[in-house]
């Protein structure tokens, strides 16, 4: 169905960021631009999934400039991207919450549209319907991360932002190498496009190779095993706030992206990109969770436990993707494996990012960021402890809290689906999730404080409030997303369904225009040529 | 043809690449901008029509084959412009960490002590570079005290 609101996810986010560089450069009224334009663009995302998600599931389709479907640009809401958008807009409003005036103070007046405009790539990625939009898209995501990340830092910190800055460059810059040699193979970028020919077995085989070097791309993005060496050292030396935006949402931009592209337009069994892609992607999945896991055991600072956990937590989601690939899987099997990963996604971005925010309070109330130093936070910052609390068995995947069920479908899904080992080494990860995570518990909240630490200054109080209430706002909607499975899960479903069968979204988008093969379109252009 | 711009293609990349594992920060960004060429290149040979020759403007009477395919130009277009935009900023970058650290080198933005300025001849693992010596410190000296005053 065709309709204006698709474009609303790009044009929110747009104006708000525009509002905020022009407005006049006092913190208050750009704040108060920031928070209108984040809670318009939740609304926005909360009618979007009620239309989406709601009864007919209808999936939105906009022609930009009304040409049609695989010769102008296509933006696309389907169910799945309407759980990310909804997930998605809750956390930025949390983080800006958060971070706002935090970030002020460091990073300058322009981090308020820089932070928009972050917005706008992600959810300009989650909708777009064609790969080189993607990559624009992309593109818009990493300028406004990269400068954020080097806004007000010192000089140590700009060293790591460099690692991050070339390595997504360079990722950038394979991808659009990649789109070009699709587009030569293929002859189309235009995700419906794709799709319908990866079904009926019509990608050429010269174009396997441009597809899997995507891998690499979204990779680095996502920080799978090989391409994850960036992360760690330069998500901890940023501020709290900005490590949930780019360690809680971004890596999951990747995630997403990969179920788009890899289990939606090239999964099926007809495409031959599966046969390859298939094993990298489960023995990537194995040796992410694992390592992962491993090094946030072995750190010492609660920001770098959290950081090298997101590598951890993407390896699940990695597995996902694997099984939603699968070739010899029933596609029931296949639609609950991409389920469990896509609730375990929207999970993590939530649970990841709360996280990261209290690691910023606990850094707050204690004064330094290393666990040795901390302690006593339990009796000095109550409801810091509860929120922590929660937010830490979630992650670790306890059985009322959302991570439980996200674990508990992709797991089973994986052992149904006869790979024991990575069954075997996803709930080892768990377990040595839950005790880093008691790590981080017992050392700072329950051991005894640092007799040398400072009492926390005070003008920093007001912000604390404001802080407190964004991390609130997640872990309430940690909490909401494990208590209300049930509809959580069937939401999700119908977006994995989507991605295992798209059936619908080819309809939608491409409509009766399923023309092609090109000597077929020569042909009508010579004839129409002779008829005036 | 085909052949020639793919040796191009490979020549770029490897240029780009070898200049990225440099530790200069500014070889990594040369290497980089390399690297965007390249791709745009790769862009305009693999979308290109075999037998393209005619600009594609309708009421010509040719055959669609006959056409260049306008969309990958569209693309490197786009990519051109992006590319711009990453490039102004990487420069931007390099002069704000120039400004702020008074050095380029990797290994010497790892040192943890905020502006250790080295006499010329202590800095060892770049004796054999004539250019490290001579840019490498003493517009360092210049810079910072420079820098120092304003403050």
């Amino acid at each position: 169905m065709s309709s204006n609101l698709v474009m609303l996810p790009i044009v929110i986010p747009m104006v708000t960021g525009v509002l905020s560089l022009l407005v006049a450069p006092s913190y208050r009224i750009r704040r108060v631009v920031g928070i209108a334009g984040l809670l318009i663009n939740l609304a926005m995302a909360m009618l979007i999934c009620s239309r989406v998600l709601g009864a007919g599931e209808q999936i939105l389709v906009l022609q930009a400039a009304d040409w049609p479907a695989p010769f102008g640009i296509t933006v696309v809401i389907d169910a799945l991207s309407a759980v990310f958008l909804l997930t998605g807009a809750l956390a930025f409003l949390a983080i800006y919450l958060y971070c706002d005036e935090q970030l002020h103070d460091t990073a300058g007046g322009l981090f308020h549209p820089l932070f928009h405009l972050l917005v706008l790539g992600v959810q300009w990625s989650l909708i777009t319907g064609d790969l080189f939009n993607l990559f624009v898209a992309f593109e818009i995501m990493l300028m406004a991360s990269y400068a954020l990340l080097v806004l007000g830092t010192s000089r140590r910190q700009m060293r790591q932002a460099y690692k991050y800055v070339v390595i997504n460059l360079f990722g950038s810059t394979l991808f659009v190498a990649c789109c070009g040699l699709i587009y030569g193979h293929v002859g189309t970028l235009n995700l419906a496009d794709l799709a319908r020919l990866s079904h009926s077995g019509l990608i050429p085989s010269a174009a396997v190779p441009a597809i899997t070097v995507l891998l690499l791309v979204f990779g680095i993005k996502a920080a799978i095993f090989p391409l994850w060496f960036w992360l760690p050292d330069s998500y901890p030396t940023a501020p709290a706030g900005l490590g949930a935006l780019l360690g809680g949402i971004l890596t999951k931009i990747g995630v997403y992206v990969m179920i788009r592209i890899f289990v939606m337009v090239f999964g099926p069994s007809t495409s031959q990109v599966s046969e390859v892609l298939r094993p990298l992607l489960m023995a990537t999945a194995g040796i992410t969770m694992f390592l992962g896991v491993l090094g946030a055991v072995s750190m010492t600072s609660v920001r770098r436990i959290l950081s090298i956990h997101i590598i951890s937590q993407v390896g699940y989601m990695v597995l996902a993707v694997g099984l939603g690939i699968g070739i010899g899987l029933t596609t029931e099997n296949r639609v609950l494996a991409v389920a469990g990963g896509i609730f375990f996604i929207l999970h993590n971005m939530i649970v990841k990012s709360s996280l990261f925010l209290c690691g910023g309070l606990m850094k707050y109330h204690a004064g330094s960021d290393e666990l040795e130093r901390m302690g006593g936070l339990a009796k000095q910052a109550p409801w810091l402890a509860t929120l922590f609390f929660i937010a830490a068995l979630s992650l670790a995947g306890l059985p009322p809290l959302s991570g439980f069920f996200a674990k508990f479908i992709l797991v089973r899904e994986a052992f149904r689906a006869g790979w024991y080992t990575l069954t075997f080494i996803a709930l080892a990860t768990s377990v040595l999730t839950l005790l880093s995570m008691i790590k981080i518990w017992s050392y700072a909240f329950w051991s005894r404080p640092d007799p040398q630490r400072q009492k926390p200054s005070a003008p920093h109080d007001h912000g604390i409030v404001q802080a407190m209430i964004g991390t609130g706002i997640l872990v309430t909607a940690a909490v909401v997303m494990g208590l209300a499975a049930e509809p959580v899960l069937r939401s999700v479903r119908s977006a994995a369904q989507t991605a295992v069968d798209p059936a619908p979204y080819i309809h939608a988008v491409l409509g009766q225009n399923q023309v092609y093969p090109l000597e077929l379109a020569d042909q009508t252009l010579h004839q129409e040529d002779h008829q005036p | 043809m085909t052949i020639f711009i793919a040796t191009i293609i490979a020549v770029l990349f490897g240029c780009a690449v070898y200049l990225m594992l440099g530790r200069e920060l500014k070889e990594i960004c040369m290497g980089l901008f390399l690297l965007s060429h390249a791709a745009n290149l790769v862009i305009l040979e693999a979308g290109r029509t075999p037998g393209g020759v005619f600009v594609p403007v309708l009421g010509e009477g040719h055959l669609l084959s006959q056409l260049v395919d306008p969309l990958p130009q569209a693309l490197i277009l786009t990519a051109i412009v992006i590319g711009f935009a990453v490039q102004g900023f990487l420069l931007t970058l390099l002069v704000v960490t120039w400004r702020r650290a008074a050095s380029l080198n990797t290994a010497q933005l790892a040192q943890p002590q905020p502006l250790p300025i080295a006499p010329a001849s202590s800095s060892p693992p770049h004796v054999d570079q004539p250019q490290g010596q001579s840019t490498g410190n003493d517009p360092t000296t210049i810079l910072t005290t420079d820098r120092q005053e304003h403050r």
